[in-house]
């Protein structure tokens, strides 16, 4: 346990000192702040660019627009931005031999995987609730107050998306050798998914579409219940992949 | 007491045998000097040590207990320092060693005493710098200073001077010599003065197997054979001197190297005088009369051939 905490805190300051902190923040605040906005400039810029003879004509935006741009950009830009951030999370300390006098001293090789699992979720976490929390205020300014059907729940849904790339990147990063065996290998299975989420069977189950109905949920076209099943397999897969993770580490050679 | 204990062990890589039955155990106190060639396996038995390598046969015990594979308790007793220690960079010394102090499970308070302590016993009190900058010697000693963090009965230090430069590997070696009365050292390497300097048992590790094991005075006087080298003033003379010496009897294997002549002979004094004798009786002059010391390297290279 102390060994969890020591290491726990070694990882946050390993996340400021490297810049992992700002830029997530940074990055996911821009989303937050972007998305409303663009939704609002839209029309404008089109009309900008209007050709002559072509007249384009679009609905005034309304808050819906910016939400899509919300979990667009999170969903496309922000996964991979998180991916890329903690991908090297495990792998670079065991390629660099960094673990080895930490290992040495007694720490269990679990406190360390669960140590950095716990470092990385709560700065996804930070920089979501940083982007939604940007997000919504902006979009309240530009346009007006609004309500909102599940929103909370939409952004759970991607949040726990989040947490489930990260114990995906573990998985992989100790399953493979090298710094880009991990980034690999979660690539492929996040391929994988999306490809099966082209299975109309699947997608109920699919985690992909907890980053993929966030619209829906808002617009009422998918219903709470709808999001049950994939919210559990993804918690399961999530815990799972983290297992799986621990189990390999523990024998891993270094 | 045994700090360390390894019995029939084995490893190999593949088919590449690399540890074939190593047998060996170190004394509380002592300083064991661990000698191989580059690839004898000195870093592999290490790793092995510490449970970060499997074994393919045999036993490993520390303090008595034995060592398991992957999550070892005995790691609480040994101090490691790698090879090539590679540390957090953007930490500072103190903060890196604050982190070890906290995993080992040290107090606040021990672990600010200690890491005073240590800082300026290896050189780098005052140091606020972050390791990022830090020079090889640097490192190695910051190395020895955590390594030493939690007060450890068994110390391991792989090659610790073999990448560092004459000032630090004295230093280094000082360092070593200043812990050796609080705990025992293992110490690997392939530089031979540095075993001479410090270690006080050795073990020489060749194809997988300790060829030769014991304290090192014991082994020094045991392969004793005293040589002599003599070195003139007139370097023609040299061959003329080489063949009247050889017929000396106990005169053996004579070496001729520009103007000066080494060779091995039983008995210096009785020997040494006829010899003597015999450079006054052809007139030759001498510029040097050496009777040399026998060096680990020569008990070293004749081991593993």
């Amino acid at each position: 346990m102390r060994g969890y905490i020591a290491f726990t805190r070694k990882e946050f300051t390993e996340q400021i000192r490297t810049y992992k902190t700002l830029i997530m923040l940074a990055v996911f605040v821009v989303f937050g702040m972007m998305s409303p906005l663009l939704a609002k400039l839209m029309p404008e810029f089109l009309s900008s660019m209007a050709i002559e003879g072509v007249k384009i004509t679009m609905a005034d935006p309304t808050y819906l627009d910016a939400y899509t741009q919300f979990f667009k950009n999170i969903t496309q830009m922000g996964i991979i931005v998180t991916l890329l951030v903690f991908s090297g999370c495990v792998s670079s300390e065991v390629t660099k031999g960094t673990l080895i006098n930490i290992l040495s001293k007694g720490i269990s090789r679990s406190a360390v995987i669960i140590s950095k699992y716990t470092a990385s979720v709560t700065l996804w976490t930070l920089s979501f609730a940083a982007a939604a929390a940007v997000n919504y205020g902006y979009t309240a300014y530009l346009f007006g107050s609004h309500s909102t059907h599940n929103l909370l729940l939409s952004c759970l849904c991607l949040w726990l998306f989040g947490a489930f790339v990260i114990s995906v990147t573990f998985f992989a990063s100790t399953l493979t050798k090298g710094n880009y065996g991990g980034l690999l290998v979660t690539a492929a299975i996040l391929g994988v998914l999306l490809m099966l989420n082209m299975m109309p069977e699947s997608v109920r189950y699919n985690p992909v579409s907890l980053a993929a109905n966030n619209m829906a949920l808002l617009n009422n076209t998918v219903s709470t219940a709808d999001m049950m099943a994939a919210l559990g397999v993804t918690l399961v897969s999530t815990v799972l992949c983290l297992t799986v993770a621990l189990c390999i580490f523990r024998k891993k050679i270094l | 007491m045994d700090i360390l204990k390894l019995g029939h062990v084995c490893k190999s890589f593949g088919n590449l045998s690399v540890i074939d039955d190593l047998n060996f155990t170190v004394a509380e106190h002592s300083v064991f000097g661990f000698i191989g060639r580059n690839g004898a396996g000195k870093t592999t038995t290490m790793k092995m040590i510490l449970g970060f390598l499997p074994l393919c046969g045999g036993e490993i015990y520390v303090c008595g207990e034995k060592v398991v594979y992957g999550n070892t308790k005995t790691n609480r007793h040994i101090g490691y320092l790698p090879d090539i220690p590679e540390f957090y960079g953007y930490m500072s010394p103190k903060e890196y060693l604050k982190l070890c102090g906290q995993i080992t499970g040290l107090k606040p308070v021990q672990i600010q005493k200690k890491t005073k302590e240590l800082l300026s016993i290896v050189g780098l009190d005052g140091v606020n710098r972050r390791i990022k900058g830090f020079s090889r010697g640097m490192k190695q000693r910051l190395g020895i200073a955590q390594a030493l963090l939690n007060e450890p009965k068994l110390l391991i230090c792989d090659e610790p001077t073999s990448a560092l430069d004459p000032a630090g590997r004295k230093e280094i070696l000082d360092i070593l010599s200043l812990v050796r009365d609080k705990t025992t050292i293992v110490f690997s390497t392939h530089v031979l003065s540095d075993v001479e300097r410090i270690c006080d048992t050795i073990g020489i590790l060749n194809k997988g197997k300790l060829v030769l094991q014991g304290e090192l005075s014991e082994i020094k006087s045991t392969y004793r054979q005293d040589s002599v080298r003599i070195e003139l003033t007139d370097k023609e003379k040299i061959l003329t001197l080489k063949e009247k010496i050889q017929r000396i009897p106990s005169v053996s294997g004579a070496e001729i190297y520009d103007k000066s002549m080494t060779f091995n002979l039983s008995g210096v004094k009785e020997t040494g005088a006829k010899i003597l004798q015999l450079l006054a009786d052809e007139g030759m002059t001498v510029s040097k009369y050496e009777v040399l010391e026998p060096s680990l390297e020569n008990v070293f290279l004749e081991v593993v051939k």
